[in-house]
């Protein structure tokens, strides 16, 4: 990447807009570097565009830091990075504005979801508990928040229709945000009385003492769903199988493509990847989420045609400058 | 035949443990690419380089993962290079490294504080790993035993990941995504992995792209290990028992197959 | 103020963990974000207090009111405080203490916690062999060639099935390397990682920005 044009042109840009000389003039095809860029500049169509560009500039650099040479202050090296964030940020945002104003984003059915309050109400039928898992990683780990999130959901349910929950954590601050969440779902069904502090609790910080716990607890109460929202390991076909012993309906969703073939085999449902970070939004069914969806996929778009042409590049043997645009990204 | 009473399975998967103690059967081990790849670029080191040697596996998966981690060790070691242990699992982490670095061996006449340190674990990995890069210190001020780095001498040439070599990172959990992710694509610091095989598929990918320069996958990976070290231990004898459930559970799947496939042919004979 | 505060400082550490990624650690963003990790990390230590609270609350209840199996909530409380109180302390003091060779934590950890949960994880080729034996299934032509696949992946990953792959011509072994592991699998692992990866992106942005914050209850 340091040898590729991105850097230059950053380097160049902020020198520019710095009002500082070039330490070093660059050269692309015998026209400086400096030259080149000095064009959107000096058009005056294009001045919104130089506005816009200054204040983002002036935004990421402090005055206090305006003494220190740029390359000692900021990691051109990153600046692919930079880019990527910026087109994905803004096409999050643009979606979320757009659903806001009320324009219709079409989302596809996610089965496993759809069938989330149908197994909560086979559990009430049933008069037995639904039990949750929202993964076995920390809070810091997106999954566990993407399982919290749909937590939030199932709790919503249970305590419309007071069925009893479980949901067992192995991390405190897990527990911490858990107990949060159900306490709030259940005081928002007008369920407040029935919100037991127990539903959710810390059993083990072990990955097997919290899988031999849940696992009794699955033989002793047989809970008639099962949900399994998050970032799971080894433990997952211990306890889907074990539900499955049990006769528990079950439904499981985890980005760890390690583990989704344990779940396929012994769930009914499983959503794969990015289903389960689009769980909360597609439950939610607030324009400011799907929005966010939107956004999501459309940068997934640019990446397969970037893909596309680096690999048509690659092919034909041109690739070798593409290739570095991509570098530490 | 489609349906059996699962305890059954286990019987005769205990069996097929069992069997390979009484009666071990040698087969031969062949090399894969991967471990070949691993095996080369720790070979390539410059002699007495800092390598760092991470133990991000719980005490569950010590069948698979500890033979790697002794294995690396003894590569290491034969090499006469720096190592810097450290782990990101809260649960015995630090514990595995110690029962590691005791279980080498003297023959090598290693001393702690100037040839190997044991950094020990630090609550939340992603903030250890990207701190690191910025300083150890500030991350590990003291080892696993409580003895401030500054007065470890082997941490006196060791600031950041600028100064080591290479990191052989040795987990059963996504911790190795975050290796990659912080401190391969931003340090720069050239990284191999030993995995669990239920993870080691996920891993060609950081392979091929170049994140990875080799991969350990499961108890084989480190049988292969072994076998290029030139110690052969637990994993190369775990591979008979290995291969016995393999079979059983192709066994098991092909008779679950007949017996769908005749239960298929009854009903359409039951229908016409 | 119990969504708003918490927004604004995901919002603040978030946006200046964010910004600091383009920056040289030298610089005071670079510091700002240091001094962030180290505190994440100290924070990180003392949340796992909360857990110690939560499990001796849950299961001293149970103790106390009798409830069915409390006799085993008193063997976990037991655990819970032998294995923590005796490492806590100073190794000066005795060689019992702290968690070096010799001391309890050691020992218990040696001898009774790693077999454990060493048996916990080894009980998983007896479900995975139930479950393989169960699921996989010749239904359709898709699931024929998972199972096809499979198999030789199995036989392949262990010397005596390699061995016996190796009667026939044609180097096997080499072609589920090259095709499977490396070819179709790759391909799919990669597939959902970049899926699963701009989803994880997208949502730490809906987070750092506020837009979602049913994690916390609200929305």
């Amino acid at each position: 990447m340091c040898e590729s044009g991105l850097f230059y042109w950053a380097n160049g840009c902020f020198n520019r807009l710095s009002g500082r000389s070039l330490k070093r003039e660059i050269y692309f095809d015998n026209w400086p570097y400096s030259f080149i860029l000095a064009q959107p500049m000096r058009n005056p169509r294009l001045h919104n565009l130089r506005k816009l560009s200054l204040s983002v500039i002036l935004a990421l650099f402090p005055v206090s830091a305006w003494a220190q040479s740029s390359n000692e202050l900021i990691r051109f090296d990153r600046f692919n990075a930079f880019i990527l964030l910026v087109v994905f940020s803004a096409a999050v945002l643009i979606y979320t504005n757009w659903a806001k104003r009320g324009k219709t984003l079409f989302l596809r059915k996610i089965p496993g979801l759809d069938a989330v309050e149908e197994a909560v109400g086979r559990a009430t039928e049933m008069g037995r508990p639904v039990l949750f898992i929202p993964g076995i990683a920390e809070l810091d780990e997106i999954e566990t928040i993407a399982g919290i999130s749909i937590l939030g959901r199932v709790a919503k349910i249970t305590a419309q229709y007071e069925t009893p929950l479980m949901v067992p954590v192995r991390y405190p601050l897990v527990l911490a945000a858990g107990q949060e969440v159900v306490e709030q779902a259940y005081i928002e069904m007008g369920k407040g009385d029935a919100y037991d502090k127990d539903t959710v609790r810390y059993v083990a910080g072990e990955q097997f003492a919290f899988t031999a716990n849940v696992n009794g607890y699955m033989m002793r109460e047989r809970p008639a769903t099962n949900i399994y929202m998050g970032a799971f390991f080894a433990e997952s076909l211990l306890l889907a199988e074990t539900g499955n012993a049990a006769g528990s309906i079950q439904i499981a969703g985890t980005a760890r493509p390690e583990q989704l073939p344990f779940f396929i085999a012994a769930c009914v449902y499983t959503l794969m990847g990015e289903e389960l970070y689009a769980a909360s939004a597609y439950l939610s069914h607030e324009p400011v989420m799907l929005g966010g969806l939107k956004g999501q996929d459309f940068v997934k778009m640019l990446l397969i045609i970037a893909l596309v042409i680096g690999i048509l590049l690659v092919t034909f043997g041109w690739g070798d400058t593409y290739v570095t645009w991509f570098d530490a990204v | 035949m489609e349906t059996m009473d699962r305890r059954w399975i286990y019987l005769m998967v205990a069996i097929a443990v069992f069997i390979p103690f009484v009666f071990p059967a040698n087969f031969p081990i062949s090399i894969t690419p991967e471990t070949q790849k691993l095996y080369d670029a720790v070979e390539a080191l410059p002699d007495s380089c800092t390598v760092m040697l991470v133990f991000d596996y719980y005490p569950s998966t010590i069948a698979e993962c500890e033979p790697m981690t002794t294995a690396a060790l003894h590569h290491f070691w034969r090499k006469n290079c720096k190592v810097i242990t450290l782990s990101n699992i809260p649960l015995g982490g630090p514990s595995m490294a110690e029962t590691v670095t005791r279980s080498i061996p003297p023959q090598y006449n290693k001393q702690y504080g100037i040839d190997f340190v044991n950094l020990g674990y630090k609550a939340n990995y992603v903030a250890v790993l990207s701190g690191m890069g910025n300083s150890i210190e500030s991350i590990f001020p003291t080892d696993n035993s409580g003895t401030p780095l500054s007065e470890l001498p082997l941490m006196d040439s060791v600031y950041n990941y600028d100064d080591v070599a290479f990191i052989f990172e040795v987990a059963d959990n996504a911790t190795a995504d975050y290796w990659v992710s912080i401190v391969n694509a931003q340090y720069g610091t050239p990284m191999g992995c030993g995995t669990t095989a239920v993870s080691a598929p996920k891993y060609y990918a950081f392979v091929d792209a170049g994140q990875f320069v080799g991969l350990l996958g499961g108890m084989k990976g480190a049988a292969e290990y072994e076998m290029l070290v030139g110690e052969k231990d637990k994993a190369v004898s775990g591979m008979s028992a290995q291969s016995l459930v393999h079979l059983l559970i192709i066994g098991l799947v092909l008779v679950g197959n007949i017996g769908f496939f005749l239960g298929r042919r009854e009903e359409r004979e039951a229908k016409i | 103020m119990r969504t708003q505060v918490p927004v604004v400082v995901a919002f603040l550490t978030g946006f200046a963990l964010l910004v600091s990624f383009f920056f040289n650690e030298n610089t005071w963003i670079g510091q700002i974000s240091s001094e962030i990790k180290i505190w994440v990390t100290i924070v990180g230590g003392f949340t796992l207090l909360l857990g110690v609270v939560s499990i001796t609350r849950v299961n001293w209840a149970a103790v106390k009111g009798r409830k069915e199996g409390w006799g085993y909530k008193v063997v976990t409380l037991i655990s819970i405080f032998a294995m923590a109180i005796p490492a806590v302390f100073p190794s000066t003091w005795s060689p019992l203490f702290g968690r070096a060779e010799g001391s309890i934590y050691d020992w218990l950890f040696v001898y009774l916690d790693s077999p454990m949960m060493a048996t916990m994880f080894a009980t998983l080729a007896f479900y995975i062999a139930s479950a393989a034996y169960r699921a996989f299934r010749a239904r359709t032509p898709e699931s024929t060639i998972l199972l096809l696949t499979a198999t030789a992946v199995m036989l392949w990953r262990v010397p005596m099935g390699e061995a016996f792959l190796n009667l026939f011509p044609g180097n096997i072994p080499e072609f589920l390397n090259t095709y499977i592991m490396n070819g179709a699998n790759m391909a799919v692992q990669r597939g959902i990682i970049i899926g699963a990866a701009l989803g994880a992106a997208s949502m730490s942005l809906r987070i750092i920005l506020g837009i979602e914050r049913t994690y916390m209850g609200k929305g």
